[in-house]
Protein backbone atom coordinates (compact mmCIF):
# COMPACT_ATOMS: atom_id res chain seq x y z
CA UNK A 1 0.00 0.00 0.00
CA UNK A 2 2.67 2.31 0.79
CA UNK A 3 5.19 2.93 -2.11
CA UNK A 4 7.28 5.79 -3.46
CA UNK A 5 4.53 7.61 -5.81
CA UNK A 6 2.12 7.72 -2.24
CA UNK A 7 4.92 9.53 -0.51
CA UNK A 8 5.68 12.01 -3.57
CA UNK A 9 2.03 12.52 -3.93
CA UNK A 10 2.21 13.51 -0.10
CA UNK A 11 4.11 16.31 -1.27
CA UNK A 12 1.46 19.21 -1.47
CA UNK A 13 0.94 18.60 2.57
CA UNK A 14 4.32 18.96 3.53
CA UNK A 15 4.40 22.53 0.82
CA UNK A 16 1.37 23.52 2.50
CA UNK A 17 2.64 23.18 5.96
CA UNK A 18 5.89 25.02 4.62
CA UNK A 19 4.26 27.19 3.35
CA UNK A 20 2.09 28.22 6.40
CA UNK A 21 5.17 28.10 8.46
CA UNK A 22 7.05 30.32 6.21
CA UNK A 23 4.48 32.53 6.08
CA UNK A 24 3.95 33.02 9.70
CA UNK A 25 6.81 35.38 9.43
CA UNK A 26 5.07 38.16 7.48
CA UNK A 27 3.33 39.58 10.23
CA UNK A 28 3.56 42.74 11.92
CA UNK A 29 5.64 43.16 14.64
CA UNK A 30 4.42 46.58 15.81
CA UNK A 31 4.29 46.97 19.46
CA UNK A 32 0.93 45.59 20.19
CA UNK A 33 0.02 47.52 22.74
CA UNK A 34 0.66 50.73 19.86
CA UNK A 35 -1.32 49.26 17.50
CA UNK A 36 -4.55 49.05 19.95
CA UNK A 37 -4.13 53.00 20.37
CA UNK A 38 -2.63 52.86 23.61
CA UNK A 39 -4.54 53.38 26.48
CA UNK A 40 -6.95 55.33 24.30
CA UNK A 41 -7.69 52.80 22.23
CA UNK A 42 -8.00 50.34 25.07
CA UNK A 43 -10.26 52.72 27.23
CA UNK A 44 -12.57 53.05 24.00
CA UNK A 45 -12.29 48.99 23.83
CA UNK A 46 -13.48 48.28 27.35
CA UNK A 47 -16.27 50.82 27.06
CA UNK A 48 -17.49 49.19 23.64
CA UNK A 49 -17.09 45.55 25.63
CA UNK A 50 -18.74 46.58 28.37
CA UNK A 51 -21.89 47.71 26.50
CA UNK A 52 -21.80 44.32 24.24
CA UNK A 53 -21.83 42.62 26.91
CA UNK A 54 -24.84 44.42 28.76
CA UNK A 55 -27.03 43.83 25.89
CA UNK A 56 -26.04 40.19 25.65
CA UNK A 57 -28.58 37.89 26.71
CA UNK A 58 -26.21 34.95 26.51
CA UNK A 59 -23.48 36.31 28.87
CA UNK A 60 -25.34 38.97 31.08
CA UNK A 61 -26.75 36.58 33.55
CA UNK A 62 -22.16 36.07 34.97
CA UNK A 63 -21.99 39.99 35.22
CA UNK A 64 -24.92 40.57 37.43
CA UNK A 65 -22.88 40.93 40.41
CA UNK A 66 -19.96 42.19 38.62
CA UNK A 67 -18.82 45.98 39.79
CA UNK A 68 -18.39 47.68 36.01
CA UNK A 69 -15.86 50.29 37.06
CA UNK A 70 -13.31 47.71 38.42
CA UNK A 71 -14.05 45.09 35.66
CA UNK A 72 -12.97 47.95 33.38
CA UNK A 73 -10.03 48.91 35.28
CA UNK A 74 -8.80 44.91 35.43
CA UNK A 75 -9.98 44.82 31.75
CA UNK A 76 -7.36 47.59 30.82
CA UNK A 77 -4.56 46.56 32.88
CA UNK A 78 -4.95 42.79 31.76
CA UNK A 79 -5.08 43.75 27.96
CA UNK A 80 -2.13 46.33 28.67
CA UNK A 81 -0.21 43.71 29.58
CA UNK A 82 -1.12 41.19 26.95
CA UNK A 83 -0.51 43.62 24.91
CA UNK A 84 3.18 44.54 25.58
CA UNK A 85 2.03 47.84 27.31
CA UNK A 86 3.54 49.90 30.38
CA UNK A 87 1.05 48.34 32.53
CA UNK A 88 1.20 45.68 35.79
CA UNK A 89 -2.10 43.27 35.97
CA UNK A 90 -3.20 43.88 39.69
CA UNK A 91 -6.58 42.04 39.56
CA UNK A 92 -7.32 38.48 40.61
CA UNK A 93 -6.03 35.53 38.99
CA UNK A 94 -8.22 34.23 36.14
CA UNK A 95 -8.71 30.88 37.55
CA UNK A 96 -9.71 32.60 40.73
CA UNK A 97 -12.06 34.96 38.91
CA UNK A 98 -14.10 32.62 37.18
CA UNK A 99 -13.85 29.58 39.42
CA UNK A 100 -17.17 27.99 40.01
CA UNK A 101 -19.07 29.78 37.40
CA UNK A 102 -19.49 26.85 34.81
CA UNK A 103 -18.51 28.70 32.00
CA UNK A 104 -18.88 26.93 28.66
CA UNK A 105 -17.47 26.70 25.26
CA UNK A 106 -21.01 28.41 24.21
CA UNK A 107 -20.51 31.23 26.90
CA UNK A 108 -16.45 31.76 26.01
CA UNK A 109 -16.94 32.13 22.13
CA UNK A 110 -20.23 34.84 23.16
CA UNK A 111 -17.80 37.08 25.06
CA UNK A 112 -14.99 36.75 21.99
CA UNK A 113 -17.84 37.45 19.83
CA UNK A 114 -18.75 40.72 21.99
CA UNK A 115 -14.80 41.82 22.27
CA UNK A 116 -14.56 41.13 18.39
CA UNK A 117 -17.40 43.62 18.18
CA UNK A 118 -15.89 46.10 20.60
CA UNK A 119 -13.09 46.27 18.61
CA UNK A 120 -14.88 46.41 15.36
CA UNK A 121 -16.77 49.62 16.95
CA UNK A 122 -13.18 50.83 18.27
CA UNK A 123 -11.99 50.94 14.77
CA UNK A 124 -9.22 48.39 15.12
CA UNK A 125 -7.73 46.65 12.27
CA UNK A 126 -8.43 42.85 11.86
CA UNK A 127 -5.46 41.81 12.17
CA UNK A 128 -4.78 43.73 15.16
CA UNK A 129 -7.72 42.25 16.40
CA UNK A 130 -5.98 38.77 15.52
CA UNK A 131 -3.11 39.58 17.42
CA UNK A 132 -4.93 39.99 21.00
CA UNK A 133 -7.06 37.29 20.50
CA UNK A 134 -4.42 34.74 19.66
CA UNK A 135 -2.62 35.91 23.01
CA UNK A 136 -6.31 36.17 24.59
CA UNK A 137 -6.69 32.17 23.53
CA UNK A 138 -3.45 30.56 25.24
CA UNK A 139 -5.25 31.69 28.62
CA UNK A 140 -9.33 29.67 27.87
CA UNK A 141 -8.21 26.67 29.79
CA UNK A 142 -7.73 29.26 32.96
CA UNK A 143 -10.96 30.28 32.13
CA UNK A 144 -13.61 27.58 30.71
CA UNK A 145 -15.14 24.77 32.56
CA UNK A 146 -13.46 25.87 35.98
CA UNK B 1 -29.40 21.36 -14.67
CA UNK B 2 -32.03 19.09 -15.78
CA UNK B 3 -36.02 20.41 -14.76
CA UNK B 4 -36.27 18.25 -11.93
CA UNK B 5 -32.54 19.28 -10.74
CA UNK B 6 -33.74 22.37 -10.86
CA UNK B 7 -37.54 22.37 -9.42
CA UNK B 8 -35.35 20.37 -6.51
CA UNK B 9 -32.86 22.99 -5.95
CA UNK B 10 -35.32 25.89 -6.09
CA UNK B 11 -37.27 23.71 -3.63
CA UNK B 12 -34.39 23.57 -1.29
CA UNK B 13 -33.41 26.85 -1.61
CA UNK B 14 -36.98 27.88 -0.78
CA UNK B 15 -36.95 25.38 2.70
CA UNK B 16 -33.62 26.70 3.35
CA UNK B 17 -34.76 30.36 3.41
CA UNK B 18 -38.02 29.17 5.47
CA UNK B 19 -36.18 27.51 8.16
CA UNK B 20 -33.39 30.29 8.41
CA UNK B 21 -36.03 32.79 8.60
CA UNK B 22 -38.11 30.83 11.20
CA UNK B 23 -35.57 28.15 13.26
CA UNK B 24 -34.89 30.11 16.49
CA UNK B 25 -30.92 30.89 16.50
CA UNK B 26 -30.09 27.25 18.85
CA UNK B 27 -27.12 25.16 17.91
CA UNK B 28 -24.92 28.57 16.78
CA UNK B 29 -22.55 28.81 19.79
CA UNK B 30 -19.12 28.66 17.78
CA UNK B 31 -17.35 31.34 16.08
CA UNK B 32 -18.67 31.94 12.60
CA UNK B 33 -16.90 30.59 9.54
CA UNK B 34 -15.53 27.57 11.95
CA UNK B 35 -18.03 24.86 10.57
CA UNK B 36 -16.71 25.39 7.28
CA UNK B 37 -19.17 24.53 4.22
CA UNK B 38 -20.49 20.94 2.83
CA UNK B 39 -18.45 19.03 0.58
CA UNK B 40 -19.34 17.22 -2.18
CA UNK B 41 -19.75 14.18 0.12
CA UNK B 42 -21.96 16.13 2.30
CA UNK B 43 -19.47 16.05 5.26
CA UNK B 44 -18.43 18.86 6.68
CA UNK B 45 -15.67 20.59 5.25
CA UNK B 46 -14.47 22.01 2.24
CA UNK B 47 -16.08 21.29 -0.93
CA UNK B 48 -13.73 18.21 -2.72
CA UNK B 49 -12.90 17.21 0.37
CA UNK B 50 -13.91 16.33 4.49
CA UNK B 51 -12.53 18.50 7.22
CA UNK B 52 -12.08 17.43 10.45
CA UNK B 53 -14.57 20.20 11.53
CA UNK B 54 -17.72 18.85 12.10
CA UNK B 55 -20.81 20.82 10.53
CA UNK B 56 -22.59 23.88 11.88
CA UNK B 57 -21.54 25.91 15.02
CA UNK B 58 -22.75 23.73 17.79
CA UNK B 59 -20.58 22.99 20.80
CA UNK B 60 -20.55 20.39 22.99
CA UNK B 61 -23.48 21.43 23.92
CA UNK B 62 -26.13 21.52 21.14
CA UNK B 63 -26.90 20.01 17.70
CA UNK B 64 -26.28 21.28 14.57
CA UNK B 65 -27.92 21.10 11.47
CA UNK B 66 -27.11 22.07 7.65
CA UNK B 67 -28.88 21.19 4.52
CA UNK B 68 -26.80 22.41 0.96
CA UNK B 69 -27.14 22.13 -2.57
CA UNK B 70 -23.99 22.21 -4.92
CA UNK B 71 -23.67 23.13 -8.74
CA UNK B 72 -20.33 22.26 -10.73
CA UNK B 73 -20.22 22.31 -13.96
CA UNK B 74 -17.02 21.51 -16.09
CA UNK B 75 -16.20 21.25 -19.69
CA UNK B 76 -18.02 17.80 -20.45
CA UNK B 77 -20.23 17.48 -17.43
CA UNK B 78 -22.48 18.61 -14.78
CA UNK B 79 -22.16 17.58 -10.78
CA UNK B 80 -25.27 18.21 -8.81
CA UNK B 81 -24.99 17.52 -5.11
CA UNK B 82 -27.86 17.79 -2.16
CA UNK B 83 -27.70 16.54 1.20
CA UNK B 84 -27.81 17.46 4.98
CA UNK B 85 -25.86 16.89 8.14
CA UNK B 86 -26.49 17.16 11.56
CA UNK B 87 -24.00 17.54 14.12
CA UNK B 88 -24.71 15.96 17.65
CA UNK B 89 -22.43 18.07 20.93
CA UNK B 90 -19.22 18.59 18.61
CA UNK B 91 -18.39 15.47 19.03
CA UNK B 92 -20.65 13.24 16.05
CA UNK B 93 -21.57 13.98 12.34
CA UNK B 94 -24.01 11.84 9.98
CA UNK B 95 -24.27 13.15 7.03
CA UNK B 96 -26.03 12.40 3.46
CA UNK B 97 -25.93 13.67 -0.05
CA UNK B 98 -27.51 12.35 -3.39
CA UNK B 99 -25.01 12.80 -6.34
CA UNK B 100 -26.20 13.43 -10.12
CA UNK B 101 -23.31 13.46 -12.31
CA UNK B 102 -24.64 14.25 -16.03
CA UNK B 103 -22.93 13.75 -19.35
CA UNK B 104 -23.20 16.73 -20.93
CA UNK B 105 -22.98 14.93 -24.54
CA UNK B 106 -25.69 12.98 -23.76
CA UNK B 107 -27.70 14.22 -20.94
CA UNK B 108 -27.10 10.29 -19.51
CA UNK B 109 -27.11 10.56 -15.82
CA UNK B 110 -25.38 8.88 -12.81
CA UNK B 111 -26.94 9.20 -9.58
CA UNK B 112 -24.91 8.49 -6.19
CA UNK B 113 -26.08 8.11 -2.31
CA UNK B 114 -23.53 8.50 -0.45
CA UNK B 115 -23.44 8.60 3.88
CA UNK B 116 -21.11 9.86 6.33
CA UNK B 117 -20.05 9.63 9.60
CA UNK B 118 -17.13 11.53 11.37
CA UNK B 119 -16.47 11.57 15.08
CA UNK B 120 -13.86 13.90 16.65
CA UNK B 121 -11.52 12.18 18.80
CA UNK B 122 -9.14 14.78 20.25
CA UNK B 123 -8.15 18.77 19.61
CA UNK B 124 -9.76 21.91 18.87
CA UNK B 125 -9.43 23.83 15.77
CA UNK B 126 -8.68 26.74 17.48
CA UNK B 127 -7.52 26.04 20.89
CA UNK B 128 -4.99 24.17 22.70
CA UNK B 129 -1.70 22.75 21.88
CA UNK B 130 -3.61 19.65 20.10
CA UNK B 131 -4.95 20.13 16.33
CA UNK B 132 -9.00 19.27 15.95
CA UNK B 133 -8.58 15.44 14.87
CA UNK B 134 -11.57 13.14 13.78
CA UNK B 135 -11.91 10.20 12.02
CA UNK B 136 -14.83 9.00 9.12
CA UNK B 137 -16.50 6.65 7.29
CA UNK B 138 -18.07 7.46 3.78
CA UNK B 139 -20.58 4.86 2.37
CA UNK B 140 -21.59 5.08 -1.13
CA UNK B 141 -23.74 3.17 -2.98
CA UNK B 142 -24.41 3.94 -6.98
CA UNK B 143 -28.38 4.25 -7.85
CA UNK B 144 -27.09 3.68 -11.83
CA UNK B 145 -23.95 0.90 -11.73
CA UNK B 146 -24.58 0.47 -15.66
CA UNK B 147 -22.02 2.87 -16.67
CA UNK B 148 -19.29 1.34 -13.60
CA UNK B 149 -19.59 -1.97 -14.52
CA UNK B 150 -18.91 -1.13 -18.43
CA UNK B 151 -15.98 0.53 -17.33
CA UNK B 152 -14.60 -2.54 -15.37
CA UNK B 153 -15.55 -1.61 -11.63
CA UNK B 154 -15.33 -4.09 -9.44
CA UNK B 155 -18.21 -2.79 -7.45
CA UNK B 156 -20.71 -0.79 -7.40
CA UNK B 157 -21.05 0.46 -3.94
CA UNK B 158 -17.60 0.77 -1.35
CA UNK B 159 -16.84 2.20 1.93
CA UNK B 160 -14.01 4.77 2.47
CA UNK B 161 -12.15 5.81 5.71
CA UNK B 162 -10.41 8.71 6.77
CA UNK B 163 -8.42 10.53 9.32
CA UNK B 164 -8.71 14.17 9.36
CA UNK B 165 -6.57 16.71 11.31
CA UNK B 166 -7.36 20.13 11.23
CA UNK B 167 -5.31 23.53 12.79
CA UNK B 168 -6.81 27.09 13.05
CA UNK B 169 -4.23 29.76 13.66
CA UNK B 170 -5.78 33.00 14.80
CA UNK B 171 -3.27 35.43 14.37
CA UNK B 172 -2.14 33.23 11.24
CA UNK B 173 0.20 35.01 8.34
CA UNK B 174 -0.28 38.75 7.52
CA UNK B 175 -2.02 38.23 10.78
CA UNK B 176 -5.09 36.37 9.16
CA UNK B 177 -6.77 33.52 10.77
CA UNK B 178 -5.75 31.01 8.42
CA UNK B 179 -6.10 26.81 8.47
CA UNK B 180 -4.50 24.02 7.75
CA UNK B 181 -6.22 20.19 7.18
CA UNK B 182 -5.02 16.84 6.27
CA UNK B 183 -6.56 14.29 5.28
CA UNK B 184 -5.67 9.98 4.85
CA UNK B 185 -8.28 8.32 3.35
CA UNK B 186 -8.16 4.36 2.43
CA UNK B 187 -10.22 4.66 -0.76
CA UNK B 188 -11.21 2.04 -3.72
CA UNK B 189 -13.56 5.02 -5.38
CA UNK B 190 -13.24 5.48 -9.11
CA UNK B 191 -14.11 9.46 -9.62
CA UNK B 192 -15.71 9.27 -6.02
CA UNK B 193 -17.80 6.44 -6.94
CA UNK B 194 -19.20 7.85 -9.77
CA UNK B 195 -17.58 5.19 -11.75
CA UNK B 196 -17.85 2.36 -9.38
CA UNK B 197 -15.08 1.37 -6.81
CA UNK B 198 -11.87 -1.03 -7.51
CA UNK B 199 -10.97 -2.23 -10.75
CA UNK B 200 -8.37 -4.59 -12.85
CA UNK B 201 -5.23 -2.26 -12.15
CA UNK B 202 -6.04 -1.80 -8.59
CA UNK B 203 -3.83 1.56 -6.91
CA UNK B 204 -2.88 2.27 -3.87
CA UNK B 205 -5.93 2.53 -1.59
CA UNK B 206 -4.28 5.25 0.82
CA UNK B 207 -4.80 8.66 -0.64
CA UNK B 208 -3.47 12.28 0.72
CA UNK B 209 -5.95 15.15 0.94
CA UNK B 210 -4.93 18.71 1.94
CA UNK B 211 -6.93 22.02 2.19
CA UNK B 212 -5.91 25.42 3.24
CA UNK B 213 -7.89 28.40 4.05
CA UNK B 214 -7.40 32.13 5.13
CA UNK B 215 -10.12 34.48 7.03
CA UNK B 216 -9.53 37.78 4.67
CA UNK B 217 -12.34 39.18 7.03
CA UNK B 218 -14.49 37.60 9.51
CA UNK B 219 -16.80 37.21 6.38
CA UNK B 220 -15.00 36.06 3.94
CA UNK B 221 -12.41 32.84 2.97
CA UNK B 222 -10.46 32.22 0.49
CA UNK B 223 -8.16 28.55 0.14
CA UNK B 224 -7.38 25.84 -2.01
CA UNK B 225 -7.61 22.43 -1.92
CA UNK B 226 -5.81 19.08 -3.27
CA UNK B 227 -7.39 15.36 -3.35
CA UNK B 228 -5.07 12.71 -4.51
CA UNK B 229 -7.40 10.01 -6.31
CA UNK B 230 -6.63 6.06 -6.72
CA UNK B 231 -6.22 5.56 -10.84
CA UNK B 232 -7.85 1.78 -10.25
CA UNK B 233 -9.15 1.14 -14.49
CA UNK B 234 -6.69 -0.08 -16.86
CA UNK B 235 -9.20 1.59 -19.54
CA UNK B 236 -9.61 5.19 -17.81
CA UNK B 237 -7.08 7.65 -16.68
CA UNK B 238 -7.55 9.09 -13.30
CA UNK B 239 -6.11 12.01 -11.57
CA UNK B 240 -5.94 14.26 -8.81
CA UNK B 241 -8.90 17.35 -8.00
CA UNK B 242 -7.85 20.39 -6.87
CA UNK B 243 -9.90 23.98 -6.62
CA UNK B 244 -9.35 27.73 -5.44
CA UNK B 245 -12.38 28.87 -3.48
CA UNK B 246 -14.21 31.74 -1.74
CA UNK B 247 -16.27 31.51 0.81
CA UNK B 248 -18.73 33.80 1.87
CA UNK B 249 -20.23 33.71 5.59
CA UNK B 250 -22.84 37.01 5.51
CA UNK B 251 -24.22 35.74 9.04
CA UNK B 252 -24.04 31.87 10.90
CA UNK B 253 -26.82 30.45 9.33
CA UNK B 254 -25.62 30.96 5.53
CA UNK B 255 -22.70 30.51 3.20
CA UNK B 256 -21.82 31.03 -0.15
CA UNK B 257 -19.35 29.16 -1.73
CA UNK B 258 -18.22 29.50 -5.50
CA UNK B 259 -14.53 27.75 -6.59
CA UNK B 260 -12.49 27.06 -9.91
CA UNK B 261 -11.89 23.13 -9.78
CA UNK B 262 -9.21 21.30 -11.81
CA UNK B 263 -10.60 17.40 -11.68
CA UNK B 264 -8.31 15.54 -14.35
CA UNK B 265 -9.39 13.14 -16.86
CA UNK B 266 -12.95 11.90 -16.21
CA UNK B 267 -13.89 9.03 -18.65
CA UNK B 268 -11.42 9.25 -20.72
CA UNK B 269 -12.61 12.98 -21.72
CA UNK B 270 -9.86 15.75 -21.60
CA UNK B 271 -8.79 17.12 -18.26
CA UNK B 272 -11.58 19.01 -16.84
CA UNK B 273 -11.89 22.35 -15.35
CA UNK B 274 -15.26 24.43 -14.90
CA UNK B 275 -17.04 26.15 -11.73
CA UNK B 276 -18.28 25.21 -8.64
CA UNK B 277 -20.99 27.02 -6.35
CA UNK B 278 -22.61 25.99 -3.04
CA UNK B 279 -25.42 27.29 -0.71
CA UNK B 280 -25.85 25.79 2.74
CA UNK B 281 -28.07 26.77 5.37
CA UNK B 282 -26.71 26.25 9.08
CA UNK B 283 -29.31 25.83 12.48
Amino acid sequence: MFNATFFCKSLPALAAALLISACSGMQNQENLYSALGAEAGLEKIADNFILEIANDDRVIEYFEDTNVERFRQFFIEHMCNLADGPCEYTGDTLVDTHVGMNITVADFNAIVEDLMAAMNKADIAIGTQNRLLARMAELREQIIRM
Amino acid sequence: MTSEMKRTFSAYLLLSGLLITCVPAQADSRIKGTGGVSSVSGAGGGGLIPWATLTSLATDKERGFTGFATHTDVDDFTLDVLGGAVNFNDRLELSYARQTFTIKANDAEIAQDKYGLKVRVAGDLLYGKVPQVAIGIEQSRLRDPATAKAVGARDDDGTDFYVSAARAWIDGPFNRTSMLNVNLRYSKANQYGLLGYGGDDQDSRLQIEVAAAMFLTRSIAFGAEYRQKPDNLSALQEDKATDVFVAWFPNKHVSITGAYVRLGEIAGARPQNGFYLSVQGAF
